[in-house]
């Protein structure tokens, strides 16, 4: 079959969505599939560009390409699924957030005044039209066919994907919390490092690399956290799954994300999570004291769950275990037959 | 965003009024929103939007059109008909020619000339003998910048019309059920009718056909609950029918409470109309949020209730057979009832949600007030990345461009 996967892209950025998306392709053409990326840049900002960039994926004509039917096209995020297509499958992994459950909030973007307002409308009355268009819908996660159904009355099919391909591997903890979310506010880093500088004795290591970076440095230094916080950036496959398996914990804990790679990235390592009740998509697969430690988003809260699972390393093992057989289930095999049948 | 919101509130006694104690509140959650007092002539200073709404009876609704007559703005139409609000402001103010105006507006010179007959008093008020013929909605529908409408019937008709703006099509939104104890009320089954006795309730054929049920269901009863309508010889047609006896209960005007606690007592509500002035029942809305089965007429908006939840009478000369096999099934089926029952509760707390209706009427504000400013922003954006590869207007090019911005409800 002849596959287009469409990917809007922010250029120079690269998180979940870029990862699963480069996956997908690969693991496509794994079975045989005639699979290929479609990228088109991404910027919703000033005023109404929102929707300009978003009309760009009207344009295109994916009927076919080079004088052979493309057969389906698999669209990911806002606005990639804006496409015309007559096989358009949605694998939805967000709507443009901004314009619903983030509007209002510190990361929203839409102010009061009724331009913007409107603007706000006219992505949902997009969203609207062109995700009933989808022959198929399906979507990352319970949060995001939530909220998908409760903006558009729409029903996606719940379909999760594995996280991203790393030499996982289980060893021994040497202490220290692991976050590797890409540096930006809704990750919601800084928690993390406010509950360290109330648990004495907790060590970080921050393996990403984000627009935050700066302002959580500062917080660190602040914080005199210096000696105990590692920012190592962005980190190679390799390393990333050594500070995996040897991490005491995964603190993942962003502001009602979609889905999170995160927890199932942990899991395959064997490690439990720290996340939050209010986090979202994590919480499907992090369950308080069975996968790892739900709290409220509360620093002293996050750090005594963090220092509880480096002191109980029996209990943390056995979270992770329980985390590793969840994500075990989580395969490319199952994925792709349901996206394609 | 600051909205003017111009509508009769209690405690006025209208069903709009009703309407819009329930809503306001829900409303504020997403706009900032100021309800004007009754004689406003204009929305306050520094409003982006004015909300109107706009029904058919004068006395409640004559100051919200000469509002809209000076700014307009987003009109909410409770009723297509709006003959008799058009006569409250021109012939009740003392101008004839108004009427005549707006009836050739509407209708021509023939209109014009059945205007002259009623002025002359050679015609029954058309807005009592004949008004779904005249709805006078005209001139509304020219100074509206939108509307919100709770029925397909309504929009059709506004399309219809030539209104060429754009329209929302909004549930009214359900009252939660306020839990009160049934009135004591014996009888099996115990039928309702809430609201004024008179022909276009179709009390007659109701009566008719309770008639015939009870011959079958001797202890069924009617509850009938409203003022009768002047010239509605309501007794004597009781007399006639034999139900003169214990088979009526009747309770005149009612306050809010009581209203509730006597549907509640109902087994079935019937809610009957014709002519429809396109309007919808809010007593027939109360019963879907007490989970109760309807019966109504196939008219208007009462003909878009699933049949789920509302068994369907046409208007004419089958209309009390009809009635009294609707009213058979229900009597003699109470898993028919149930069944009913459970799908109104569901559609009261589904599309009529009174937090869904708001949002979504919100929705409609929103974009009405600043829409135009976007749609020329995604416009002036488009067709000068065009024009900046040479793509000018008219071209095949142009046309798609056109096509596909139209495709997702960007064309303006």
């Amino acid at each position: 079959m002849r596959i287009a996967v469409l990917r809007p892209q922010v250029p120079f950025a690269r998180g979940g969505a870029e990862i699963f998306t480069d996956e997908l392709v690969a693991e496509l053409r794994a079975r045989g599939h005639d699979a290929d990326l479609v990228s088109v840049p991404f910027k919703w900002y000033p005023g109404a560009r929102v929707l300009t960039q978003a009309f760009l994926w009207r344009m295109l004509d994916l009927d076919e390409a080079d004088g052979r039917p493309v057969d389906v096209v698999v669209a990911t995020k806002f606005p990639s699924y804006v496409v015309r297509h007559r096989e358009k499958r949605v694998w939805l992994v967000h709507q443009f957030r901004q314009a619903y459950e983030l509007d209002g909030t510190d990361l929203g973007q839409f102010g009061p005044s009724p331009e913007e307002r409107a603007l706000r409308r006219r992505v949902q009355q997009l969203d609207r039209l062109a995700l009933r268009e989808a022959t198929q819908l399906f979507a990352t996660s319970p949060n995001v066919a939530g909220r998908l159904e409760r903006s558009t009355g729409l029903v996606a099919e719940v379909l999760p994907h594995p996280p991203q391909a790393l030499p996982y591997r289980v060893a021994p903890s040497q202490g220290f919390v692991l976050s590797a979310s890409r540096l930006d506010r809704a990750k919601r880093i800084d928690l993390l490092l406010e509950a360290a500088a109330l648990e004495q004795g907790l060590e970080l290591v921050i393996a990403s690399d984000g627009p935050d970076r700066k302002r959580l440095e500062e917080i660190a230094r602040a914080r005199d956290l210096d000696g105990r916080v590692r920012f190592e950036g962005r980190v190679d496959a390799e390393r990333l799954a050594e500070l995996y398996a040897t991490c005491s914990s995964v603190y993942y804990a962003p502001v009602d994300e979609d889905f999170g790679m995160g927890p199932y990235e942990a899991f395959l390592s064997g490690k439990p999570v720290i996340t939050t009740t209010d986090a979202g998509g994590p919480l499907d697969v992090v369950h308080d004291r069975r996968t790892g430690l739900v709290v409220r988003p509360d620093a002293a809260e996050v750090g005594r769950a963090a220092a509880w699972l480096r002191e109980h390393a029996d209990d943390a093992a056995a979270f992770g275990g329980a985390g590793k057989a969840l994500a075990d289930e989580v395969t490319w095999d199952r994925a792709i037959a349901r996206l394609l049948a | 965003m600051r909205v003017a919101y111009f509508s009769p509130m209690p405690p006025e006694a209208s069903g709009i009024a009703d309407y819009s104690a329930l809503l306001v509140p829900a409303l504020r959650e997403h706009v900032d929103l100021t309800v004007v007092k009754r004689g406003t002539k204009r929305p306050p200073r520094g409003s982006d939007l004015g909300v109107y709404h706009i029904g058919n009876n004068p006395e409640a609704h004559g100051w919200i059109l000469d509002a809209l007559r000076r700014v307009p703005g987003l009109v909410v139409l409770h009723d297509f008909v709006l003959h008799h609000l058009v006569a409250g402001v021109t012939i009740g103010r003392r101008d004839g020619h108004g009427y005549l105006d707006a009836m050739e507006r509407g209708h021509g010179v023939v209109g014009r000339l059945l205007g002259h007959g009623v002025l002359d008093k050679r015609l029954p008020p058309l807005w009592e003998a004949r008004p779904e013929e005249f709805p006078l909605t005209g001139e509304v529908l020219s100074l509206a910048t939108g509307l919100v409408v709770h029925s397909r019937f309504v929009e059709d008709r506004a399309r219809a019309a030539g209104f060429a703006g754009p329209i929302f099509r909004v549930a009214h939104p359900a009252w939660p059920d306020p839990g009160v104890a049934p009135a004591e009320i014996d009888g099996d089954p115990v039928i309702g009718s809430f609201g004024n006795v008179n022909q276009s309730k179709r009390i007659p054929q109701l009566l008719e056909s309770f008639a015939r049920l009870r011959s079958e269901h001797p202890r069924a009863r009617l509850l009938l609950v409203g003022p009768v309508s002047p010239g509605f010889d309501l007794e004597r047609r009781l007399q006639r029918l034999g139900l003169s006896g214990d088979g009526i209960v009747r309770e005149g005007y009612v306050d809010e409470r009581r209203l509730w606690e006597l549907m509640a007592a109902c087994d079935v509500h019937v809610s009957l109309r014709s002519p429809t002035m396109g309007e919808t029942s809010g007593t027939a809305i109360r019963a879907l949020a007490l989970g109760r089965p309807l019966v109504v007429s196939d008219v208007g908006w009462f003909s878009e209730l699933p049949e789920t939840v509302a068994l369907r009478v046409s208007v004419g000369a089958d209309e009390a057979l009809e009635l009294e096999a609707a009213l058979r099934l229900l009597a003699g089926r109470p898993e028919v009832r149930e069944a009913m029952a459970a799908a109104a509760r569901q559609l009261a707390v589904g599309e009529h949600a009174l937090a869904a209706v708001a949002e979504r009427q919100a929705a409609a504000f929103e974009t009405l007030a600043g829409g135009r400013a976007i749609a020329d922003e995604v416009l002036g954006d488009v067709s000068a990345a065009a024009a900046g590869v040479g793509i000018a207007p008219g071209t095949p090019e142009a046309d798609e461009i056109a096509r596909r911005l139209a495709e997702v409800d960007l064309g303006g």
